[in-house]
């Protein structure tokens, strides 16, 4: 009898692999990451189901044969992508109602650069399907995608998301749970950096885009990245980052905070970047 | 107008130069350099390539014959692979006149200070620079680490006074970073933004700031990887990796940093954390301090972040 109830635990603890390209993932979360995943999972063939609770627009690039909209999670999704930044409270309603939702052997792949996937992990009864992921806008169509495994994930749990990122063509590069993991970490970095040297009257918004191109070697101006990322994911990682390092050298510029609680200004000033082009 | 438009018009409008195309100024036919080093030769070289009469200068006579000697070699090196005519070489050279006397740049328009980097040495000569050429003469520094403002408050006209930060190796330059002083003209900024044109180097307007522009706003770029390795959430080649492959960086920030040399990285968040009075944005990361303790400083030593055996004595 003790036997069989380990056993059975066991069975329950061990996610599995989606069987083929046409088992179903379901992603949630913030628009911007969510169309980014919908549109490289279509294209790999699988079938997609999508959620951005609390926006109300439809996404933008979505052909909507390709995928559907469900605001409840489908019960026989084989993976899981949670993909919200910003708003953490809805980020853990978001995993609660997927554990509740799926089946216990369906891996769910969180991003975890504004929250650990750890403490993510802690949030709900399945833990060891839960596996972080660095989801910001614009790195959803690179080749490599870093992966930071939970205390409680198993190495078959990794193994699993390993497989998955695979079939849609990104290889993994495992690090360590921390926020803001790798890139964002230090992406961020650099535009609260230029930020603080726009508030200080340093120089013209496109000259620093410029200078830092040329000169420095980036492939995109830090004030153009924030804004194709968008300026309230920027200012949730370094938030983040901020109340996890508890560091006065993690400071948020004002003027990005100006920015973000302005809500899309400087999104709405892209224009600003595509006049001059 | 977009709202980041307008807030910038409003913040910046003494930013706001006049960028046609057509010069308001006459082209540049006399350049005076001070100081015959790396510096001051590269840019001997690159402004009689733009076709400037140069008129270098240095107190040391074996400085000087070692520069001319340096452009000659690099010229014909140009020559020989096709980038330039053996005429053009002859030509270029030409324009390039040897001086010890300071009072022998008097026909300058602008004169470039490319001193080693010590304000009272810098202050001094821009004095004497100041006495000795006309009174339009833009008197321009080279510094990447003085304040343009400190140099300029020996002169008499501070308003002429401009810091010329080329951002490159010397006869590479990539970028002229144009400071401005706290009373450095329009009219002089403008002036050196046509000077750059004219030398074929691309130019941002920048205020006298620590660091500058692109030295200070590069710094996360080497520090939070250090702070990420140093938290082993990562190791440098898999910090590496993902800048080259996730941010499309040609070179990630570790084997940047070697490159460039850990010393002068070191060096330079060492001069930005000290000008900023300790901002600890820029406090140097101890791992950086151990590698140059270590003596390994890049590349040039055989070793820093990575192994470089072809370079080990």
């Amino acid at each position: 009898m003790k036997t069989k109830k380990v056993k059975s635990r066991k069975k329950q603890s061990r996610v599995v692999r989606p069987r083929d390209s046409r088992s179903i993932v379901h992603i949630v979360g913030d628009p911007a990451n969510v169309e980014e995943y919908v549109r490289i999972c279509s294209a790999h063939g699988y079938n997609v189901s999508y959620h951005c609770p609390g926006s109300l627009e439809p996404l933008s690039t979505i052909e909507l044969s390709a995928a559907r909209n469900e605001s409840h999670v489908p019960a026989n999704a084989s993976f899981a992508l949670e993909l919200t930044n910003v708003d953490l409270d809805q980020k853990r309603r978001n995993l609660e109602m997927l554990d509740k939702v799926l089946p216990s052997t369906t891996a769910i792949v969180s991003s975890s650069i504004t929250v650990t996937a750890t403490e993510q992990a802690s949030w709900i009864r399945h833990k060891v399907r839960l596996v972080g992921c660095s989801a910001l806008p614009t790195l959803g169509d690179k080749p490599l995608i870093e992966i930071a495994p939970t205390v409680f994930s198993p190495g078959a749990t990794v193994q699993v998301v390993q497989t998955f990122f695979r079939s849609i063509g990104k290889d993994i590069e495992l690090v360590q749970d921390r926020i803001g993991m790798v890139f964002p970490r230090i992406l961020c970095r650099v535009i609260n950096e230029a930020a603080f040297a726009l508030q200080e009257e340093i120089a013209l918004p496109h000259d620093l885009d410029q200078a830092m191109v040329v000169a420095a070697g980036f492939p995109v101006g830090p004030i153009a990245w924030a804004e194709r990322i968008g300026i309230t994911q920027v200012y949730a990682v370094l938030k983040s980052l901020n109340r996890d390092l508890g560091e006065d050298r993690t400071r948020v510029a004002p003027l990005l905070t100006q920015m973000a609680l302005s809500g899309t200004w400087w999104q709405q000033a892209t224009a600003f970047h595509e006049e001059r082009r | 107008m977009s709202p980041l438009r307008l807030f910038f018009k409003a913040h910046f409008s003494t930013f706001l130069l006049d960028t046609r195309e057509e010069p308001l100024y006459r082209m540049v036919k006399h350049l005076g350099i001070v100081g015959a080093g790396a510096m001051g030769a590269g840019m001997a070289q690159i402004a009689a390539l733009a076709g400037i009469d140069v008129a270098l200068y240095d107190v040391n006579g074996t400085v000087l014959r070692q520069a001319i000697e340096r452009i000659k070699t690099n010229l014909a090196r140009e020559a020989s692979i096709g980038n330039l005519s053996q005429e053009s070489a002859a030509a270029t050279l030409e324009r390039i006149h040897p001086r010890t006397r300071l009072v022998e740049l008097n026909s300058s328009e602008i004169v470039l200070e490319a001193a080693i980097e010590d304000l009272r040495m810098k202050k001094d000569l821009l004095r004497h620079v100041e006495a000795d050429t006309k009174p339009t003469t833009i008197l321009a520094t080279t510094t990447s680490t003085l304040s343009i403002t400190a140099v300029a408050s020996a002169t008499h006209h501070p308003e002429k006074v401009v810091g010329l930060h080329f951002l490159g190796p010397a006869q590479d330059v990539k970028l002229v970073e144009i400071v401005r002083g706290d009373h450095t003209s329009a009219d002089t900024v403008q002036r050196c933004v046509e000077f750059s044109r004219q030398l074929g180097k691309p130019s941002v307007v920048v205020y006298d700031s620590p660091g500058f522009l692109v030295n200070r706003v590069i710094q996360p770029f080497f520090d939070e990887p250090l702070r990420i390795v140093g938290e082993k959430v990562a190791d440098p080649e898999q910090v590496d990796r993902i800048a080259r492959t996730i941010g499309g960086f040609a070179a990630g920030p570790f084997e940047t940093m070697d490159n460039a040399g850990l010393d002068t990285t070191l060096d330079v968040r060492e001069g930005l954390y000290n000008s900023f009075s300790g901002e600890p944005r820029f406090r140097p990361h101890p791992v950086l301090k151990l590698k140059v303790a270590a003596g390994a400083t890049g590349r040039k030593s055989g070793r820093g972040f990575f192994e470089y055996p072809e370079k080990k004595g």
